[in-house]
């Protein structure tokens, strides 16, 4: 026996005739669970995709893809385990829905994503708190049309329990306080300059405002721009200043620069 | 006039005499117009309940039932017992009913139909057939009528008199081969020389469980706890046979003659009561109690045998069995609430134009394999496709150009990037040769452009067709998909 000064021991002395074993010290409140909260991290991307229910938002009519190559680029569905996708049929008639393809390569991975289309939100709401219960889903997607205090904050306590993170895709209307660590408003943005062709489109861009964020609330109202590279798979940080590709100069002639003189 | 109760048939009003003859024989006769219709669905309700006795019900003509009931009677004793208990709960729902019990269908039906009496039901012994069926009539065989009649000519009335007849003699009195054989097989049939399977007019379960409420169950408590001790039982057998179910229907038979049941479907066989119940138990309250439930019955139907787990060699590669058969749990319990086959995964297609490479299948507890490795296109293929190509109105160099500006959804669109053609020809494979005149019919060539608007949003448009490829007229625009 350890002859630190710790609470325990003592009793421990004093009852050293009784069984003491872990149930009892359990009954009487003398030990608890060792877990905590896991920390959101305080940089990009705030924990989304990795743990908690995050809001994804487009910033306006016509963003919706945007914010789905957001979703994809970010939290990377593909990679973890089994993904289900749970979508209102309203959001499918407006935007269709994502083909395996562009799934597994955004996404960088090739488990599988079981899909369900429900009409309300409600039920979409329940489908992803079953999913989390159930255990075998390891990320839930979901797109609905509006979520509210009381539902996600029934999805964040389950989320949180079962350790499964929750992606919700809202659309520009939604407004209002939820229960979400945090959340954000994608809007698509021109992309760079393609290498090979100056009039073809390049690389997406995207520009990310991070509207609330609930563990770093200095953070928010940041944007962040992005861009998504396809031959290295992910996002980076581009500059918000140029928009368009650097006007063509001629170049000087040879021979007017003075020659430079090594050494 | 069809059919009489016994006040009208003793006044002397017999089946057959017109409805005017019997009213102005009896005036304040009471009739009703025949309709079969209900009739056939009064016998089918009957049926569904008269499953509480026996699993195989089979229909037999418009106001019979045949049940096999091997196997069944010793939960009521014996046979008499059966019989006793089948009156009375008949006579409960308002039906008069004849009842016979042999050991073949033939036999049954003749006993039923000459013999027994609405209370006094007629059980032969089977091995006893030939002495049973001596004395009746020949109309019981279930022979056509012109059978009938010539058998009538002969002087062959009664079921015995056939039993010594010479075949070769009566296959040469019958003008038809065909006659004579039936008249024989019937006989053997009814004698149980031959057999005769029964039709069941739904396919009788592999496993069951039955428990009888000594008192009629009148709310929820009751049927619940009912279901659970079922569920335990059924799933103990299958386990015990090392089987598991993918269909479990649950019927509650109520003491007025009707019957309600629920079905569950699952996606791979289970055997687990917990599972079993948490399906049952969003829709057990669609079973309404009314007069009082006195019978409840679990079935399992399509039974197969369980997988057992077996570990792949790379645990953290490979999706294990025990994965599949919780992601196959959660989409049961899915699938329950909102109905059969919402819960989808999707299933490549060895197709290469673009909207039908893949298809969305119901999730059936395994995953799909891949038909053809998923190209890598990065870049090229739109992140949202929507499910339907919507036309646009689109201005565009001809032949080849891209989109220079386009209407879709109402809102003109500028473009300012554009990437394309590319070119995605349809499977002529699929499609024969046209006859001439016909080449309009065929499926058109489209050109895939990615286009960017002034607003930075990216679509995939397409055009279908070719100008001047003969099949059909000017080609015509529209949007496939969204990119990223």
């Amino acid at each position: 026996m350890t002859a630190s000064g710790h609470p325990i021991d003592s009793i421990l002395q004093k009852e050293q005739n009784k069984n003491m074993s872990i149930e009892t010290l359990k009954a009487r409140g003398l030990i608890g669970p060792v877990t905590a909260a896991p920390v959101q991290p305080a940089a990009f991307p705030f924990g989304l995709g990795l743990s908690g229910v995050h809001e994804v938002a487009e910033a306006g009519y016509g963003h919706w893809a945007a914010a789905t190559g957001f979703v994809l680029a970010t939290v990377q569905p593909a990679r973890k385990g089994t993904c289900l996708w749970v979508s209102q049929s309203t959001v499918g008639l407006e935007a269709g829905h994502v083909p395996t393809a562009v799934f597994r390569e955004m996404a960088n991975g090739t488990q599988p994503r079981l899909s369900v289309v429900t009409r309300k939100a409600a039920e979409a709401l329940w489908i992803a708190e079953e999913a989390i219960a159930s255990g075998g889903v390891r990320q839930v997607i979901a797109e609905l049309e509006e979520a509210d205090f009381t539902a996600t904050r029934r999805l964040a306590l389950a989320s949180e329990k079962h350790g499964v993170p929750v992606t919700l895709l809202l659309p520009h209307t939604c407004t209002g306080a939820t229960a979400a660590a945090t959340r954000w408003r994608v809007g698509t943005r021109l992309s760079s300059t393609n290498r090979y062709d100056p009039r073809a489109p390049g690389a997406p861009r995207y520009r990310a405002v991070l509207e609330r964020c609930r563990t770093a609330p200095m953070a928010a109202g940041q944007a962040f721009d992005l861009e998504w590279n396809d031959e290295t798979l992910s996002l980076h940080m581009v500059s918000g200043l140029a928009a368009r590709p650097a006007a063509p100069r001629p170049a000087p002639a040879f021979g007017t620069a003075p020659h430079r003189k090594a050494g | 006039m069809a059919v009489g109760n016994p006040p009208v048939l003793a006044a002397g009003i017999y089946p057959g005499l017109p409805l005017t003859d019997a009213r102005s024989a009896m005036p304040d006769l009471v009739a009703e117009e025949i309709d079969r219709d209900s009739d056939a669905r009064a016998l089918k309700e009957l049926a569904a309940w008269m499953v509480r006795f026996s699993p195989l019900v089979a229909m037999d003509g418009i106001d019979g039932l045949m049940l096999e009931t091997t196997g069944c009677d010793h939960l009521f004793g014996n046979e008499g017992g059966m019989a006793s208990a089948l009156s009375e709960r008949i006579a409960r729902t308002g039906y008069t009913c004849r009842l016979a019990f042999a050991g073949t269908p033939g036999a049954a039906y003749a006993l039923a139909r000459s013999a027994a009496a609405e209370h006094s039901p007629i059980i032969l012994p089977p091995g006893e057939e030939r002495d049973g069926l001596a004395g009746l009539p020949v109309r019981t065989l279930r022979l056509s009528g012109p059978t009938l009649t010539l058998l009538r000519r002969f002087g062959l009335t009664r079921i015995g008199q056939l039993y010594s007849l010479d075949r070769k003699a009566l296959s040469r009195r019958f003008h038809s081969r065909e006659a004579a054989e039936a008249v024989c097989l019937r006989l053997d049939q009814a004698l149980g020389l031959r057999a005769e399977p029964i039709t069941p007019f739904r396919t009788p379960p592999d496993y069951a469980a039955r428990l009888p409420c000594p008192e009629p169950l009148t709310d929820g408590t009751g049927l619940q706890l009912g279901l659970d001790q079922l569920t335990g039982e059924l799933c103990g057998t299958l386990s015990a046979s090392g089987l598991g179910a993918q269909s479990f229907v649950f019927h509650a038979f109520r003491s007025d003659g009707t019957a309600s049941s629920l079905r569950v479907n699952t996606a791979r066989p289970v055997r687990t009561p917990d599972h079993v119940l948490r399906l049952f138990r969003e829709r057990l309250d669609r079973i309404d109690p009314g007069f009082g439930i006195d019978l409840l019955l679990l079935e399992a139907l399509r039974t197969s045998p369980m997988e057992t787990g077996s570990r792949p060699l790379s645990g953290d590669l490979a999706m294990t069995n025990s994965d599949l058969g919780v992601l196959s749990a959660l989409a049961d319990r899915i699938n329950a609430r909102l109905g059969e086959g919402h819960v989808t995964i999707i299933q490549p297609e060895a197709h290469h134009p673009p909207d039908a490479a893949e298809r969305r299948v119901p999730f059936c507890g395994k995953l799909p394999e891949d038909v053809t490795p998923p190209e890598t296109l990065p870049g090229l293929r739109p992140v949202r496709m929507l499910d339907r190509a919507e036309r646009i109105d689109a201005v565009a160099e001809v032949p080849d150009g891209p989109p220079l500006r386009f209407v879709w959804r109402r809102v003109t669109r500028r473009v300012v990037r554009a990437d394309g053609p590319e070119r995605i020809a349809p499977e002529w494979w699929t499609h024969l040769p046209p006859a001439n005149g016909e080449a309009a019919a065929l499926p058109r060539t489209r050109d895939y452009y990615r286009v960017e608007d002034d607003e930075g949003r990216r679509y995939w448009i397409f055009r279908e067709g070719l100008y001047g490829d003969g099949r059909g007229g000017a080609p015509e625009w529209f949007v496939q998909g969204l990119l990223a």
